[in-house]
């Protein structure tokens, strides 16, 4: 390389530089902008933020202060004390420990049951054809969209009937039957997806229906059983209308009709309410803030039902 | 026999309409299949013929024609000591096994018709299969079979009687009600001023409820989406963890916390913070007036119901494939025009159908009103009506049931809602894949 073409190199190194110089010095008044809107962007989050925390400040200080009713706790959370004592009331003055059970029982029977019951029905309207499918089908995605309370007097009456009144399982049976709908349509959209070769492949080999559906269709739609286990699970779990509506022994009450009794306008447990409240909440807050992620993806698919 | 060149169909057809299951074992050599389908005719005769006969004995007949009288005679000797609400689930149970026996009729005549053209393009009849074949040709039965009966039981029975009981004077007072035709609809709509006053402002108030709460959650949502898309909000995941955490919150926990915060005496937290700024001078109820606490109602429901559109935003904007964005990158799209014109329509595209859905589950939201303020306040039209400032129909209907025991108009209401929530089902179900796609 001869001197005048490294000369041309360093005049042509310099130019750019001072190119991008220039770019930058045209770029800077954009970038105040952005920093700017940045600046907007934190404050209006950290505001939602404030929004979104301001009542659980509230029931996290009520849970930990001394007194009983709202007015015990100080603006200012915390400017009282500091106690445990509504933990040890709830499980020594009322029936907590009971009506979490309970709960648990109802929710944990209704997941399981539901998820079975609509897996097993999703993959015969995926995968069979088969004369009422249409008209099932369509009863199911018409019945998915009515609260299953309208028909309240009506499951009074069943329920009765068949000796479900004041038991567990009358409400079990219930919250599974209200669920088959719409989980039946979700899981089967699910299994839509997975190929149909898989299994014929497998019926080839002499696979039953019950074992195609065992090894190779129920493994493959794990992710929305569980996501579907989960919403089943939550729902009956926190449900007031039905319990309190089928239930009416102390011993059969379940959480959500306990918390809601201590606040009404005539009483005011809020200390008592709040800490029973950060038993069920608590747990459900861990597990959401742990798979927001899949959340986030569940939610998309949900959205796009087929 | 039959001949396998497709003349017998008209044989075929006659014995499978003459006794459920005769052609399957006569003709088609179809025996496992045909003695389960006579069986069900036999069983349904027996319920239907023998035990009318016999007087003793679950009957359909009788069944459903002491519903129509409820067990009362021409003579007025009563025949039939049940509650009237028990004659009545028998009556619909038994309607509905009708129904149910009359499409397995239809169901074991198509399948007698077209196993027998199966034959006759194949012409060989297969044999009996053994046990194991026969029991995993029939495993969608057994599969169907729990879902079905449930949702029959406990979905379809009791909607149905809901639907029924609103031509019936039934309420707790009433035990032994009777049948009084449109009289509870007539006195709803235009018969009684005070009801129908009640109904109009609650309709309009549900509507308007489920507008508002639908288009505030839904912007409030996609707006924290958008500003949290930006990748230079380093912070974001932290953001999303504390947005995410209302939608956690179990709603029935999450109403009852704010009803007490925003508790009209001395004690209520927002009140002192008020007071104590010297914002206002005395405590406000803020549950008093019912514009107020229906905006109340509002706000906080943009609380709790953001998360889940802001959740459903940021899905399907990662979901939206790299390839786009790469592609406007390339022709030299800037940040915000990929934004304006490629993000943005999309998400707005893919989570539109959502908002109808959504309006529908606010029309039916239950909870986000009834924990917060439990209907409250009262207006004039409350003591006769029960129907209080905020409430919304579902939330009417519960009180009218399970408080005020006045089944025959939470009935009127009942059908009221599935009317106006009919035509959002078949929509939905139309608007699905399986359905496009002609699959069903």
């Amino acid at each position: 390389m001869d001197r005048k073409e490294l000369d041309y190199y360093a005049e042509d190194k310099k130019r750019s530089e001072k190119k991008a110089e220039k770019e930058k010095n045209a770029k800077s008044p954009v970038n105040v902008w952005a920093v700017i809107a940045k600046v907007i962007i934190y404050v209006v989050l950290i505001a939602i933020s404030i929004a979104v925390i301001y009542p659980l400040v509230y029931t996290v200080a009520g849970a930990f202060s001394p007194g009983e009713d709202i007015g015990s706790i100080t603006v200012v959370p915390f400017q009282k004390g500091f106690t445990f004592s509504h933990f040890a009331d709830l499980f020594t003055k009322t029936q907590y420990g009971l009506w979490f059970k309970n709960s648990l029982i109802i929710a944990a029977f209704t997941s399981i049951f539901t998820v079975i019951a609509a897996t097993l029905s999703a993959y015969v309207f995926s995968r069979f054809r088969f004369a009422a499918k249409k008209p099932l089908l369509m009863s199911f995605m018409v019945l998915e969209t009515f609260p299953s309370f309208l028909g309240m007097i009506a499951l009074y009456v069943i329920i009765l009937k068949i000796g479900g009144f004041n038991q567990l399982w009358g409400l079990i049976l219930i919250y599974i039957a209200a669920n088959i709908p719409y989980n039946t349509w979700m899981i089967k959209s699910y299994i839509d997806t997975v190929p149909i070769s898989l299994d014929e492949a497998a019926k080839i080999d002499g696979a039953s229906n019950l074992r195609v559906f065992g090894q190779i269709v129920f493994p493959m739609a794990k992710p929305m059983v569980i996501f579907l286990g989960i919403t089943s699970f939550t729902a009956p779990w926190m449900d007031f209308i039905f319990p309190k509506f089928l239930l009416r022994t102390p011993d059969k009450m379940t959480v959500a009709i306990g918390l809601y009794s201590m606040i009404s306008d005539k009483k005011d447990q809020f200390t008592l309410f709040a800490a029973g409240s950060l038993i069920v909440a608590i747990p459900f807050m861990i597990f959401f803030m742990m798979t927001q992620k899949m959340m986030i993806t569940s939610l998309a698919g949900a959205a796009v039902k087929e | 026999m039959v001949k396998s060149n497709g003349s017998d169909k008209n044989k075929i057809l006659l014995f499978s309409i003459l006794f459920m299951g005769l052609s399957h074992i006569l003709f088609l050599k179809r025996f496992g299949k045909g003695i389960v389908y006579a069986f069900i005719e036999a069983m349904f005769i027996i319920f239907t013929v023998l035990t009318t006969l016999v007087g003793s004995g679950p009957s359909i007949y009788y069944a459903i024609s002491d519903m129509i009288t409820f067990g009362v005679g021409a003579d007025g000797q009563i025949y039939n000591a049940q509650a009237h609400n028990f004659i009545l689930i028998e009556g619909v149970m038994a309607l509905v096994i009708v129904g149910v026996f009359i499409i397995f009729y239809v169901i074991s005549v198509q399948d007698a018709l077209r196993t027998y053209n199966e034959y006759c393009m194949s012409k060989r009849l297969e044999g009996p299969k053994g046990l194991a074949r026969t029991i995993d040709e029939s495993f969608p039965v057994f599969a169907l079979a729990p879902a079905i009966v449930l949702v029959l039981f406990f979905v379809i029975i009791p909607l149905i009687f809901a639907a029924i009981v609103a031509f019936t004077d039934y309420t707790t007072v009433k035990q032994s009600f009777n049948w009084v035709g449109i009289e509870n609809f007539k006195y709803i709509f235009g018969g009684n001023a005070t009801w129908t006053k009640a109904l109009g402002s609650v309709v309009v108030w549900t509507l308007l409820w489920a507008a508002l709460a639908t288009f505030t959650c839904y912007f409030g949502g996609l707006v924290v989406a958008v500003l949290m898309a930006d990748n230079k909000i380093k912070l974001a995941p932290a953001f999303r963890t504390i947005f995410i955490l209302p939608y956690a919150i179990p709603s029935i926990v999450s109403m009852r916390v704010w009803f007490s915060l925003l508790n009209g005496t001395s004690g209520g937290i927002i009140n002192r913070t008020l007071m104590s700024f010297n914002l206002i001078d005395a405590p406000v109820s803020f549950f008093s007036s019912v514009s107020m606490a229906r905006f109340l109602c509002i706000l906080i429901n943009l609380w709790a119901g953001f998360p889940y559109f802001m959740l459903l935003s940021m899905g399907t904007m990662t979901s939206i494939s790299a390839d786009v964005n790469e592609a406007a990158k390339i022709d030299g799209a800037s940040k915000l025009q990929i934004f304006r014109n490629i993000t943005l329509p999309l998400v707005l595209y893919q989570t539109a159908p959502l908002i109808i859905m959504s309006f529908v589950h606010n029309i039916n939201n239950f909870g986000a009103i009834y924990y917060l303020t439990g209907g409250a306040p009262n207006t004039k039209l409350s003591t006769t009506t029960y129907a209080q400032g905020t409430d919304i129909i579902v939330t009417w209907i519960y009180k009218l049931t399970v408080d005020q025991g006045q089944y025959r108009y939470a009935s009127v209401l009942a059908i009221l809602v599935f009317v106006v929530l009919c035509p959002v089902a078949i929509w939905n179900f139309r608007r699905t894949k399986s359905f496009k796609e002609g699959e069903v």
